[in-house]
């Protein structure tokens, strides 16, 4: 395989053109979001050149305690997005979603880098870019399951409400929502699987490939990544809705949203 | 104040008493069953009348009753309607009738019905109160009724309470 050509300025630069691109769709098409497109483009460039220094900085200077601190720096960042989009929910079950989230991202991280990989866990060039797209999924697979849940709680009530009079326990009034919104947040991951490799090359695969893996054995990398992220999608949805809908009832099996 | 009885809601002071006993006292599950409390939001789920038997029966781990006993339980909330009926076709009254037919079947000791007849006309909620409190003599199944209903309250009930800013 051929070295990958680094890009000089000057043609990493003329991507930017495409943005004016479609900047200028969405100003035909009246999309109200331009000034969230500038911000989001600015902020993307921003952090990614930030990220780029610091993994320049650790791959030069590889130190158990940064992957330490850098795995812990991105499962916060993940649980602080996953809160700040659900700000509706009690604070255990806030609680309950962090340790959920953080517990299954890093158990399925120590898996695949230790066990599948099989490398050691404080080499950066295996731990950061996995953990990466182990927690960003997990970050909106959470995400949506939490948004499904919270919005069936609210459209259901009259039906919460007559089974509680009925004596159903919480738990089991609870469980179908649970059930329904872990469905949802899978789905988007399954149906990925389902083109993959025919619609599209995974990101990772890609970036192997242009980085002079064979692809081969890029492939091998993507279906370990493809299986590890829909397990911990699976895992950190399951454990969030399951543990986190105990919050919202008393010992009196009262329902206290 | 039917749901303070039922043990759905928590009370700040006071005491509300069941039996003897204070209501916080008894397992809130096992006194949610023997104090039924039938709420005025009627929910029934997507399907047919058997369909929201089942269901509602399913929550409660119990077998579906066979169609004779819904049948009989229908007829005694004046829902006299095919069990294939769609719920979701049918007028606010006709669910109101359903939803409790499906509430008294399960045969509680006391039975909280919070404004049963609101939805019906006149005539059908003579019918219904003339039905259900024979059903409820007959099975020794206390029937407590939340109504605004003057007519029907001095007609069926054996003892009246006026709450809030009642003039009587």
């Amino acid at each position: 395989m051929s070295d990958i050509i680094v890009l000089n300025i000057w043609q990493f630069s003329s991507v930017y053109l495409l943005l004016l691109v479609v900047l200028a769709v969405m100003k035909k098409c009246n999309v109200n979001q331009t000034k969230l497109f500038i911000v989001a483009s600015v902020r993307m460039t921003a952090q990614l050149v930030l990220a780029g220094l610091i993994l320049t900085y650790i791959f030069e200077n590889p130190h158990p305690l940064f992957i330490i601190a850098y795995l812990m720096m991105m499962s916060g960042f993940a649980i602080y997005i996953v809160l700040s989009r659900n700000r509706k929910l009690n604070s255990r079950f806030k609680g309950v979603v962090a340790v959920s989230l953080g517990g299954t991202g890093l158990t399925i991280i120590i898996f695949l880098i230790s066990i599948v990989v099989g490398v050691d866990f404080f080499n950066p060039q295996y731990t950061i870019p996995i953990s990466g797209m182990i927690m960003g999924n997990a970050m909106t697979g959470v995400s949506l399951g939490l948004k499904t849940f919270t919005e069936k709680i609210q459209s259901q009530g009259d039906r919460i409400d007559s089974l509680i009079h009925l004596g159903v326990r919480p738990q089991k009034i609870l469980t179908p929502f649970v059930n329904e919104s872990l469905e949802t947040a899978l789905l988007p991951t399954i149906n990925s699987m389902l083109g993959m490799g025919i619609i599209s090359l995974p990101g990772m695969m890609t970036g192997q490939i242009l980085s002079g893996t064979l692809p081969s054995t890029a492939i091998l990398y993507q279906i370990a990544i493809i299986i590890a992220i829909t397990t911990v999608t699976c895992l950190a949805v399951f454990c969030s809705l399951f543990f986190g809908c105990r919050t919202l009832f008393n010992e009196r099996s009262q329902i206290v949203l | 104040m039917l749901k303070l009885l039922s043990g759905v809601a928590s009370y700040d002071a006071g005491s509300v008493q069941y039996r003897g006993q204070e209501v916080t006292a008894y397992d809130s599950i096992a006194l949610r069953r023997e104090v039924l409390l039938c709420g005025q939001t009627v929910y029934l789920f997507d399907g047919s009348i058997r369909d929201n038997f089942r269901k509602y029966y399913a929550y409660r781990d119990l077998p579906a009753p066979e169609d004779a006993v819904i049948r009989d339980i229908l007829t005694l909330c004046v829902a006299n309607f095919p069990l294939d009926a769609m719920c979701a076709s049918m007028s606010g009254g006709e669910r109101q009738r359903i939803y409790t037919a499906i509430y008294l079947s399960f045969m509680p000791r006391v039975l909280l019905l919070d404004e049963p007849t609101s939805a019906l006309d006149a005539k059908t909620a003579l019918a219904f109160f003339e039905s259900i409190t024979g059903f409820c003599r007959k099975k020794k199944i206390t029937l407590i009724v939340v109504s605004h209903d003057k007519i029907l309250t001095e007609r069926f009930a054996d003892a009246v309470i006026v709450l809030g800013s009642g003039r009587e």
